[in-house]
């Protein structure tokens, strides 16, 4: 009977040992998971938004009457790359194809250099 | 009947619904046909000057622009079972 009870409690106090879940170990809010989790995200954006960048470049420089040296991320349509107002009305619209969605007009009347199509189509839900 | 002359915020609006029409079309050569008009029939126009001369080419723009619009739904409703040459299966191979 002794030599029973003897044996039972040391087959529960092993069980325990491997039962015993550690707390406090990894509790910490600033994890690095939770960290690295961020930083992915945060790097998720901004790499869409600079492929963004370079599919609105790669579309001006296809311009047959745009020079490709002289086109920059921060280049004004009318003052930087010498076209009117026609142009910007064609580029907008191959801007349009490209990203497979329509630019209301009130919108595609302000776009008028690289850094404001990029801003707009960066926000837009529908851009691809 | 007495022309009135279009602003300019007019004009890229003609400008911009005709290359929007073109899009329509399911005919390749249509569409960059229409494209290429539009686009070098404004560029022949920028210069007019004469209040008379831009009114008159406002309103053929316009009524080309209603050409159009019909001229694609007319079309879409005729559109060929394959659209390119490009999408035919090669019959039995040689």
């Amino acid at each position: 009977m002794e030599m029973a009870m003897a044996t039972a409690m040391a087959r529960s106090a092993l069980v325990k040992k491997y039962l015993r879940v550690g707390v406090g170990v990894d509790s910490s809010p600033f994890n690095f998971n939770a960290i690295r989790c961020r930083f992915f995200s945060e790097e998720v954006r901004t790499s869409f938004k600079s492929e963004v960048t370079d599919r609105v470049i790669s579309v001006v420089k296809n311009f047959q009457k745009v020079d490709p040296s002289k086109v920059t991320p921060n280049a004004n349509f009318q003052n930087d790359l010498g076209l009117d107002s026609l142009d910007s009305v064609e580029i907008v619209m191959a801007l349009e194809e490209e990203f497979g969605f329509e630019i209301p007009d009130k919108e595609a009347d302000k776009i008028n250099s690289i850094n404001l199509a990029v801003d707009f189509i960066a926000s837009h839900p529908q851009a691809k | 009947m007495a022309k009135v002359v279009p602003t300019r915020s007019e004009v890229l609006f003609l400008f911009r619904s005709l290359l929007r029409t073109a899009r329509q079309f399911s005919d390749y050569n249509i569409r960059e046909y229409t494209k290429r008009r539009t686009i070098d029939g404004f560029r022949q126009n920028r210069t007019l000057s004469d209040p008379d001369s831009i009114a008159s080419a406002f309103s053929h723009g316009k009524a080309q622009l209603e050409i159009a619009k019909r001229q694609a739904v007319v079309y879409s409703l005729y559109a060929p079972k394959v659209k390119s040459i490009m999408d035919l299966k090669p019959c039995n191979s040689i």
